[in-house]
């Protein structure tokens, strides 16, 4: 077990060694300048110049990366050429927010994916099952852009249930940082007005972000109860007299559970990526929009550092699911 | 915490959420707070360091400059400098504070903070040091007393006062308190403030929202009646115009600025809704690469410029725009209006004649912003428009940084580039600089054109201090533009807002940049 761990640390320690590499590189080869733009259009070539040297960007491109990769090792990500802050700052700041959201749509995803995948398998063929798998079908073929747009409209414009976006009330004063995350806070604080305005906020984004993980847990749950039904041992207890309740409680969905936890490990990191289209249209003020605005500006530093961190989050999720499957299959620790 | 107290508290928190939205109309006590929405974050606060619509806006609530723009056309009024003169030479430039001016921490605004700013802004060379770095060198600005301070250039340049409402003044004391190693403050004045304006900082967080409060005893005083004084001003970060204008429907916000022509013609038809639709200063431009392929060639530049249709470009904007009648903006001292080119096949056939491809038979590629509507639409008037020439227009959008990088050569720049040039000032100077060879390769210059008349012309005029040979330097300069055509001259677009009925005091002035409004004299009329 100790040699197949060091393997798959190995590989995740290869791929992030790849993936700085590539975003460096693809931050390089595009024809915008990051010193011209952050000095302003009407800059003079002298202040190019010295914004270019203030941020090292007057070095050759190789000694740039080997500064970079040194800094990375040092904990660094480098200094936003926009703001002139430390990228690792910012991060602390925003990747709170972001993370509040995905646990919230990852709960809300499990609450509403495993029990309606459950009840699709027990009730297959019915228009039960229909219904729940169209469901299922629409939170991954829909696009997350025009569902938010919708949902805004309707929810938050015509029936004004909800707000349109934010993380809180803007001229509400955000509770004391505990966690970084506003909802929880609030709710250590006790502070129950700012926990009801932050759920208030958080429902929108919290519920498209987690639409296709839901019908993932869904569709994966309903799959694997399908098969665990049809097993042996669920005949055996059926012909046992056990009752169907626990049959599907109890035996079935602890066999079927394995491949959905998996899965929804898998997705977190998936998950933290997908903020980017719905922070920017809830203006939620997490990792997500901090990455676009930095694109849109071409603060490369910024850009990289986003990627790096969901790529890591992605990668150490990845590795806790192969080292769970290596545990409970041994078979596997020699693929 | 104990199970009954958290069904208390949540009980509680659904209540607060549902009876009392916090996300409504918002106040204190018994004043308002105006929230504005545009599409820009602030990331760097400090005036000497950055200058763009948003951050200016924010920079225009915190701090104060010696004078200021006003009205339309625009002219420069007294603020901090209560009067002003210039030496016989045109070098010398003395201001005379008024006595009652002190920034927020209580410390009097002095001739020395001036001075202190005007070399911090020269020191730094970033931001606006671009306005001033080649005719006032550093050591030349000098307190000569409390209320006095001189700025000697190091040549006659009438243009200087133009450029003072952009500059400015910062507490020295904080600035230097504040100081990590020689950083001269630039880290702590990212986020945080140090001047004397209408409204200090509440809450800061450039990426989404930045909460000012007023001033209440602020040194100018309000232009409202007291009563009506607003109790700070919010400044909302939405990426999105479809986000920002439901945001205006639901009253989450009360002004929003950069909605699209139709969000406006929508919004314009709601009741209890204002739309502030004022002629804008910023012209787009076509630019046209005037020293690689086959726009290189006057008689093509002149072949599209009489084909395009200029009619179009009023129907995109819903009539809120006007056809440009010269190469300068509107607001640009020295102006004249010329006979600009207008659609006329038989001219543009004529002009085509005499290139190298008289029947056409070329594709030619425009390339504007990604994600940008207007400059799609005015893409594909240009394609139809050039079709009877015979000539092929190739859409291309990119991102903005992309476009400004390949603009950077005539190399790597396209045939056709589509951008919108915000004059930031009255003077002439600048914008006839535009057209000189030491803009090549700057955005304002993507036409890279290289001509010596013009650039002796630029030269001369901006150190003229006769006013009638100005003006006679400056038309000059402006024929000649119009004779080269590097640009095709379009159109400029209203400046339009959207806001709530109550939203009281909104003053347009032309030289504001794209979203930007003076949020100074905003006020919430009562009901």
């Amino acid at each position: 077990m100790l040699r197949y761990l060091a393997r798959r640390i190995a590989y995740v320690a290869l791929m992030l060694a790849g993936l700085v590499l590539i975003t460096f590189v693809i931050s390089n080869v595009t024809p915008a300048d990051p010193a011209a733009l952050a000095a302003g259009p009407d800059a003079t070539p002298e202040m190019v110049a010295t914004m270019r040297r203030e941020y090292g960007l007057d070095r050759p491109l190789p000694e740039q990366f080997l500064r970079y990769v040194g800094d990375l090792l040092q904990g660094r990500l480098g200094r936003s050429i926009q703001s002139g802050n430390e990228v690792m700052d910012d991060l602390s700041r925003y990747v709170p927010a972001s993370l509040q959201l995905v646990l919230l749509a990852m709960g809300f995803a499990c609450a509403v994916g495993v029990p309606l995948g459950i009840l699709s398998a027990v009730r297959r063929h019915s228009l039960l099952d229909h219904g729940i798998r169209v469901l299922a079908v629409s939170g991954v073929a829909l696009p997350a852009f025009w569902i938010a747009l919708l949902l805004q409209l309707v929810l938050a414009v015509w029936m004004g249930w909800l707000p349109t976006g934010g993380q809180l009330s803007i001229a509400a004063d955000p509770p004391p940082v505990i966690t970084g995350m506003v909802l929880f806070d609030a709710l250590l604080a006790g502070q129950w007005a700012i926990v009801g305005d932050a759920a208030a906020h958080s429902v929108l984004p919290a519920f498209v972000l987690s639409l296709p993980c839901l019908a993932s847990v869904l569709r994966v749950n309903r799959a694997e109860m399908i098969e665990v039904l049809g097993s042996d041992h669920i005949t055996a207890a059926r012909a046992h007299g056990v009752v169907p309740r626990r049959v599907v409680g109890r035996l079935a969905l602890k066999n079927a559970m394995l491949p959905t936890l998996a899965m929804i490990g898998l997705r977190f990191g998936w998950m933290l990526g997908s903020t980017v289209l719905v922070e920017t249209v809830f203006d939620w003020p997490g990792i997500g929009l901090y990455a676009v605005n930095s694109a849109i500006a071409s603060d490369f530093k910024p850009v990289m550092g986003v990627t790096l961190t969901i790529g890591l989050i992605f990668m150490l999720a990845n590795l806790l699911v192969d080292l769970a499957y290596g545990w409970l299959d041994p078979r596997t620790r020699s693929a | 915490m104990d199970r009954r107290s958290f069904l208390l508290g949540a009980g509680a928190a659904v209540a607060a959420s549902s009876l009392d939205p916090a996300y409504g109309f918002e106040r204190e006590g018994n004043r308002r707070i105006l929230v504005f929405s545009g599409n820009q974050p602030v990331p760097i606060l400090d005036p000497h360091q950055r200058y763009d619509w948003s951050t200016r806006m924010m920079q225009r609530c915190l701090y104060d400059a010696l004078v200021r723009y006003d009205g339309t056309p625009p002219r420069v009024v007294p603020w901090l400098a209560e009067r002003w003169e210039t030496s016989a030479d045109g070098k010398a430039w003395t201001f005379h504070l008024v006595g009652n001016a002190k920034f927020h921490n209580g410390d009097p605004l002095d001739a020395e903070a001036v001075r202190f700013s005007f070399e911090r802004g020269l020191r730094l060379n970033k931001g606006i040091s671009w306005m001033l770095s080649k005719h006032l060198k550093p050591g030349n600005t000098v307190a000569l007393d409390a209320r006095t301070v001189r700025f000697t250039l190091e040549q006659p340049y009438p243009d200087f006062l133009s450029f003072m409402p952009l500059w400015f003044i910062t507490n020295p004391k904080q600035v230097m308190a504040n100081q990590e190693g020689d950083d001269d403050g630039q880290k702590w004045l990212t986020t945080a403030e140090a001047g004397s304006g209408p409204f200090r900082i509440r809450r800061w967080d450039g990426q989404s929202v930045m909460s000012l409060e007023a001033v209440p005893d602020y040194w100018k005083g309000w232009p409202m009646a007291e009563a009506d004084r607003p109790a700070g001003v919010i400044y909302r970060v939405m990426r999105e115009s479809s986000p920002r204008k439901a945001a205006l429907q639901r009253g989450e916000v009360d002004v929003a600025a950069g909605l699209t022509p139709d969000d406006i013609d929508q919004l314009g038809r709601m009741p209890g809704m204002t739309i502030a639709d004022v002629p804008g200063a910023a012209p787009f431009a076509i630019m046209l690469n005037t020293q690689k392929g086959p726009t290189a060639d006057v008689n093509l530049r002149k072949a599209i410029a009489y084909a395009f249709d200029y009619d179009a470009l009023i129907t995109i904007h819903k009539g809120a725009a006007r056809l440009m009648d010269g190469p300068f903006p509107v607001v640009t001292e020295g102006r004249i209006t010329l006979d600009m080119p207008r659609r006329n096949l038989e001219l543009a056939k004529g002009y085509l004649a005499k290139t190298a491809t008289p029947e056409g038979g070329i594709e030619l590629e425009f390339l504007h912003i990604a994600g940008h509507e207007v400059q799609r639409q005015i893409g594909l008037v240009l394609l139809a428009a050039l079709q009877p020439l015979g000539i092929k227009v190739n859409l291309v959008a990119q991102p903005w940084p992309t476009l400004v990088g390949r603009g950077a050569s005539p190399e790597t720049a396209a045939a056709m580039t589509a951008v919108y040039v915000t004059p930031v000032t009255t003077s002439p100077d600048t914008v006839a600089s535009q057209y000189a060879s030491s803009a090549a390769g700057q955005f304002r210059g993507i036409h890279h054109l290289r001509d010596a008349e013009i650039d002796r012309t630029v030269a001369e005029a901006a150190v003229e201090l006769d006013e009638a040979k100005r003006a006679d330097l400056y038309a000059r300069i402006q024929c000649r533009v119009v004779e080269l055509q590097p640009v095709i001259f379009c159109m400029t677009a209203n400046q339009q807002w959207a806001m709530r009925g109550y939203v009281k005091g909104f003053q347009s002035q032309p030289l504001n940049l794209t979203g930007e409004v003076d949020l100074f004299p905003l006020y919430a009329a009562r009901a």
